[in-house]
């Protein structure tokens, strides 16, 4: 029998494969972690009904989604906007931790009532983490250094930069833990409804300012064509280094609310470990999302959607967490392979009978 | 339908949205003969060879190989029916070597998978099994081929290149026969050649000639597509014209005249000659004087020019290429820095200002690499049309943009300079356009805006007959409404056509100013090369191409 595999390039992408796939991949990613679960001797369909049907359905399930989704879209748009410029921010980690860090210290040193104090939490948490991005987009824009590498490594410096002030200077209540004192009320952030805070509030109009932004001024038109094209783009007297510089600190700015939404609206106090690895979930959400804003808001509700899902199916079945992420994993991994199959069609020739022609007839003489 | 016919394309219908790119060709080639395919940017030479390289799928029509209908849904396919092409834009990876880039499209699988290896640690077993054989063919890649055995085939068919050499040592002509020999290695009986010439010096374009010839002698045959005319003459043997997606006729070159074909190609009277009109030359717009500048490489380019250009006066600037045209479009068009001298635009000083100010202060740009500095290729045509006047005013308040009034102004410049092969100005993206409809676009965005000064780098390089005239005339208007324009150009009779002066540029410096009118062709080609002064006769003819920089990587 002779087997052949052939990749081609699609010319264009059918309807039902470009709406389809996000739906056929998850399922597929679904499929394949079953066979983990059938191993340890748990019922996928259950497990998947714990994970999906009640933490969309319970109350407690789609509140915690919600809260989860707030850090996930603010480090979404801070990796979509770079993006969107040409530019990959991997550091929104870092630029989340550098704003968190600094709204909790005005939310511990300042009194203020919670109208003003909030807002300026966030407000020092946005320049915490646009100062922390723009020293990657000076860099980048002054003298081409690559931007993946630097904003990558301060996240490291950030996170260390972390663990001295919780252990230092921001240590607080009673014992010898590293972690900072509980908040205020008044530093707290106030719950919207059923137990989500108001920084879903702060995420969904810095969806809409993002939208807004890319598709209705001129900043938008300038983004999108240094991102194109940056040479014809300061031909035509738009000034690169003014929009890197832009997308970065916006983008450090998004991530650094995020952060200090996190802390000050979920978790009430910051703890040392504090290292969520959101700014890193927030690279495949961006590039799920990196059409439009909506989409990024989107893809981070998705990903909020597993990580509660996940943690419900591990205490539910006391399957192991790193199952969990295995899930997540493959997901991930089975939606980035499905742009991949979208742009290319695989097909496999089955051809019964001798293989008469060998698979290569070129290889002639030695 | 002669016994020798070898490719038989017959009723190929190819529909875009919008737009009918072939309405039932018919083509037919015969053994050994270089067949050119001529039209007009947008006329579908290229969505027809596209067909016949499997890249498209025709609506409707068949082709025939030998006789044999072939059903063609890759370039694989139409590769393993003989059918090679070379594209304009080269494919090669420049850090590999010449025969490395020879196999790599054909996927030879890396040597631990080959059947006939002796050294493979993999047992014969599974190297020999079909599906190994065909995962590893997609998924490995082996580049330690013999390189003799390619470095025979370039010395069969009288290439001089040396395989073993990088892709980076070679210069445009010799990447062009590395390209021509990968399609050889895949041992193809029909070459398709787009526009092969469009990158080549008029050496380079002679030396590929020749080697085209000796590839006919050999029993290939050879599709060439061009818009030149000129081209047709020295190397065609039968030529096809197509217009507007459909085939115009067949004729033997030898039979027609060079206006017929222009006729045919563009469906009317070509004028060669264009009428210049005197205009009164006014203030001048553009003030230059001993402006310096260096390359990209921190090489001195400019060496002191001064140059005025003035109100309706259109300054050719002729010289070999490489002399500093590139560097001095740049720095008059404010993208790059002088290191010495200053530009005076409209009377202000604006010497070592930002881009935004030579753009507000009316100077348009019109570069020679359209796709570099020209446009956005991956963004639209609305993108594209409004890349400079998207701040102005009539497209809403800031900081807001009025999408809709940008799609307006975009749909009026295609309309009024004639942009074909667009369906929807939000849809079609720059680099869909082709060569000369992306150039009108350019244009039309840099001449709209009614600028003081235009620098036009090589307009109508790689553009159809057509579309020359019309670029040609276009300038000729934009002078007769006052505006200044620098024209480079390495056609000489262009910058004779259009001129009210001509400077000649010599290693960064203006060696000779004469007028169309009391002009010497000859003294020009002297002085372009650095011949014209008394005692230097200057060696400045380039390295034969064959000779390869040495090979320190």
């Amino acid at each position: 029998m002779n087997v052949a595999v052939t990749v081609d390039a699609r010319e264009d992408i059918p309807a039902w494969l470009a709406y389809g796939t996000p739906v056929f991949t998850v399922l597929a990613a679904l499929a394949v972690s079953a066979i983990a679960l059938v191993v340890l001797d748990v019922s996928p369909v259950a497990a998947y009904r714990t994970m999906f049907v009640e933490t969309l359905v319970t109350e407690f399930g789609l509140s915690e989604t919600l809260t989860k989704a707030i850090p996930l879209i603010l480090t979404g748009l801070a990796v979509y906007l770079p993006l969107k410029a040409g530019l990959f921010n991997i550091g929104a980690e870092g630029q989340l931790v550098a704003g968190a860090l600094a709204g909790t210290w005005i939310g511990l040193n300042v009194s203020l009532p919670g109208l003003a104090l909030v807002p300026l939490m966030f407000v020092a948490a946005a320049v915490a983490g646009g100062i922390w991005a723009g020293i990657p987009a000076y860099l980048r824009a002054k003298w081409d250094v690559n931007e993946i590498i630097t904003s990558l490594l301060l996240t490291f410096v950030a996170l260390e930069i972390q663990s001295y002030l919780l252990r230092g200077p921001m240590q607080g209540g009673t014992g010898n833990f590293p972690q900072s004192d509980r908040f205020s009320e008044a530093a707290t952030i106030p719950e919207l409804f059923g137990g989500v805070h108001a920084g879903l509030l702060v995420a969904v109009c810095m969806v809409i300012a993002t939208y807004v932004l890319m598709t209705k001024t001129r900043l938008g038109f300038e983004i999108t064509f240094v991102g194109s094209n940056d040479e014809a783009a300061q031909q035509a007297g738009m000034s690169k280094f003014y929009v890197y510089l832009l997308v970065f600190v916006v983008g450090g700015a998004f991530a650094a609310m995020g952060g200090i939404s996190e802390i000050a609206g979920a978790q009430g106090r910051y703890r040392a470990g504090f290292e969520p690895g959101y700014g890193f979930t927030a690279i495949p959400i961006a590039l799920l999302g990196r059409n439009s804003a909506l989409k990024v808001m989107l893809a981070g509700l998705f990903f909020a959607v597993l990580f509660v899902g996940g943690s419900s199916m591990e205490v539910a079945f006391g399957v192991p967490a790193a199952l969990v992420e295995i899930i997540q994993a493959l997901v991930i991994l089975f939606l980035i392979t499905a742009e991949f199959f979208k742009s290319y069609r695989v097909g496999i020739d089955l051809k019964r009978g001798p293989a008469e022609t060998p698979a290569h007839p070129q290889r002639g003489d030695d | 339908m002669s016994e020798d016919t070898t490719l038989r394309m017959e009723g190929i219908l190819k529909e875009f949205p919008g737009v009918v790119a072939n309405d039932h060709v018919n083509l037919s080639v015969e053994r050994g003969e270089i067949h050119g395919l001529l039209g007009e940017n947008g006329a579908g030479k290229s969505t027809l060879m596209k067909v016949l390289y499997g890249l498209y799928s025709q609506d409707d029509g068949d082709i025939y190989l030998d006789g044999e209908r072939l059903d063609l849904g890759s370039p694989q396919d139409a590769i393993d029916a003989g059918i090679g092409m070379v594209h304009q834009h080269f494919m090669l990876i420049p850090r590999l070597t010449v025969a490395e880039n020879v196999v790599l499209g054909e996927r030879e699988p890396a040597t631990a998978f080959r059947s006939d290896a002796e050294d493979s640690w993999l047992p014969a077993a599974i190297r020999n099994n079909s599906l190994v054989q065909s995962l590893a063919g997609q998924f490995s890649l082996g580049l330690d081929v013999p390189e003799q055995r390619i470095q025979d085939l370039a010395d069969q068919y009288g290439f001089d290149i040396d395989v073993s050499a990088k892709i980076w040592e070679l210069d445009v002509g010799q990447q062009q026969r590395v390209e021509i020999l990968k399609a050889l290695y895949r041992d193809v009986d029909l070459l398709i050649l787009d526009e092969p010439t469009a990158v080549l010096t008029p050496t380079e374009a002679e030396r590929l000639f020749d080697s085209l010839e000796r590839l006919t002698d050999e029993g290939l045959s050879i599709i060439f597509i061009t818009h030149k005319l000129t081209e047709v003459d020295a190397i065609v043997d039968r030529v096809t014209v197509l217009r507007e997606g459909r085939n115009v006729g067949t004729a033997e070159v030898s039979s027609v005249s060079r206006a017929d074909l222009a006729e045919m190609m563009v469906g009317r009277e070509v004028l060669f000659e264009i009428d210049r009109d005197a205009v009164d030359l006014g203030e001048p717009v553009l003030r230059a004087r001993g402006v310096r500048a260096t390359d990209n490489r921190d090489i001195e380019a400019l060496s002191g020019i001064d140059l005025t250009v003035r109100q309706g006066e259109i300054v050719g600037i002729a010289g070999v290429s490489g002399n500093g045209q590139k560097e001095l479009a740049e720095v008059m068009a404010g993208i790059r820095d002088v290191t010495a001298g200053e530009v005076v635009v409209n009377g202000d000083d604006i010497t070592g200002a930002k881009p935004r100010t030579f753009v507000d202060s009316g100077v348009s740009f019109v570069p020679e690499d359209r796709l570099q500095y020209g446009c956005a290729e991956d963004l639209s045509v609305m993108h594209n049309a409004t890349m400079k006047d998207f701040r102005d005013s009539r497209f809403g308040d800031r900081p807001f943009l009025n999408y809709g009034e940008l799609r307006d102004y975009a749909e009026t410049l295609v309309e009024e300079f004639d942009v074909r092969g667009v369906s929807d100005v939000t849809e079609t993206k720059a680099g869909d356009l082709s060569g000369g409809n992306l150039q009108k676009l350019i244009l039309a965005r840099e001449i709209y805006r009614d600028p003081d000064l235009l620098i036009a780098n090589q307009p109508t390089r790689g553009v159809d007959v057509g579309a020359i005239e019309f670029i040609r005339e276009t300038l000729l208007e934009q002078r007769k409404a006052g505006t200044g324009i620098i024209l480079l150009s390495e056609d000489l009779d262009e910058i004779f056509d259009l001129s009210d002066r001509i400077l000649v540029v010599y290693e960064g410096e203006f060696v000779y100013e004469t007028t169309p009118a009391e002009a010497d062709r000859e003294r020009i080609g002297l002085e372009m090369t650095g011949g014209g002064d008394d005692e230097g006769q200057m060696e400045t003819s380039p390295p034969p191409s064959g000779v390869t920089q040495g090979s320190e990587s």
